[in-house]
């Protein structure tokens, strides 16, 4: 591992490792306000957690709509050919050969 | 020889049209309407010792189960309507129309029907926070049923005076997108508030 890498994870486990000490609570308030194990802290924290989720959910389900829709339309295009007739019989000079 | 090309799509067409993206705005507007209301529910009932509390009634479940069905059973007409006009036989189209609009309101008057018997049991919006987040959480999707009931009508009368084709059916497709979500938005409601 590059020592770059290295300081990098370093770093993250530090920075993460007082959150390991502690139950992680969503909000300050959720943890101070309560005692432990409370229903209503609990309910609260669930509550935040699910709003905190459903936005994320919302804007990144449609932009992968979008951005598929997007990419198969390029394809499309892309794989849009004009198919010409193989089997075209040759035709004297001057006619036309039935093109429409 | 008539020679084959496979046509190209306009250069200048959107793969997404605009009317659809508008209803996935709103769509989503929506989502986060009810996300909100269904956060307010998920505080009252997770903070709850006993739910439902002991002295209110029991939520009919045989019934609003067989409404269920109903609700997400009219969204099958409406997808024939949608599959009829893109094959261009416009002549199914308001019946079906009108059948996705029939079944949506009969799910209105059971709901309306449950409701004032829960009423009368002495379930109210003032009955503390499973009367109140119950009423506002189902009354809100409710309301988006009934505006939901109102658009499908208009888009049956469309349809009887011939203004959708295969080509041109945008009201038709916004509006069967909608009914899809009051559907898929009940998919969620009825395991929260009934089942759990």
């Amino acid at each position: 591992m590059p020592a770059t890498k290295r300081i990098r994870v370093a770093l993250a486990l530090v920075a993460g490792w007082p959150a390991a000490q502690v139950f992680a609570q969503s909000c300050a308030m959720c943890g101070s306000s309560f005692g432990p194990d409370d229903p209503v802290q609990r309910a609260f924290s669930w509550s935040i957690l699910f709003l905190m989720a459903t936005p994320y959910t919302l804007v990144g389900t449609v932009a992968g709509w979008l951005f598929y829709v997007h990419r198969r339309a390029a394809g499309r295009r892309r794989a849009a050919v004009v198919e010409l007739a193989w089997d075209r019989r040759k035709v004297p000079a001057g006619e036309t050969g039935g093109l429409t | 020889m008539r020679r084959r090309v496979t046509p190209l799509p306009p250069a200048d067409s959107p793969p997404v049209s605009n009317t659809r993206l508008a209803i996935i705005v709103l769509i989503t507007g929506e989502s986060m309407l009810f996300a909100g209301l269904i956060g307010m529910y998920l505080v009252f009932r997770l903070a709850a010792r006993t739910w439902p509390p002991p002295d209110q009634p029991r939520l009919p479940l045989g019934l609003t189960t067989l409404n269920s069905a109903v609700l997400l059973g009219s969204a099958i007409p409406l997808a024939r309507a949608l599959g009829a006009i893109r094959r261009g036989e416009t002549d199914r189209v308001a019946r079906r129309v009108e059948l996705t609009a029939l079944l949506g309101l009969l799910f209105l008057a059971v709901q309306g029907a449950e409701w004032a018997r829960l009423v009368s049991h002495g379930l109210t919006l003032g009955s503390g926070t499973y009367g109140g987040s119950f009423y506002v959480l189902i009354g809100c999707h409710a309301l988006h049923v009934l505006a939901a009931v109102t658009w499908l009508a208009v888009v049956a009368v469309l349809a009887r005076r011939g203004r959708f084709t295969r080509a041109h059916h945008a009201a038709l497709e916004m509006c069967s997108l909608y009914w899809y979500f009051v559907c898929g938005l009940w998919v969620v409601l009825f395991p929260l508030v009934y089942l759990y």
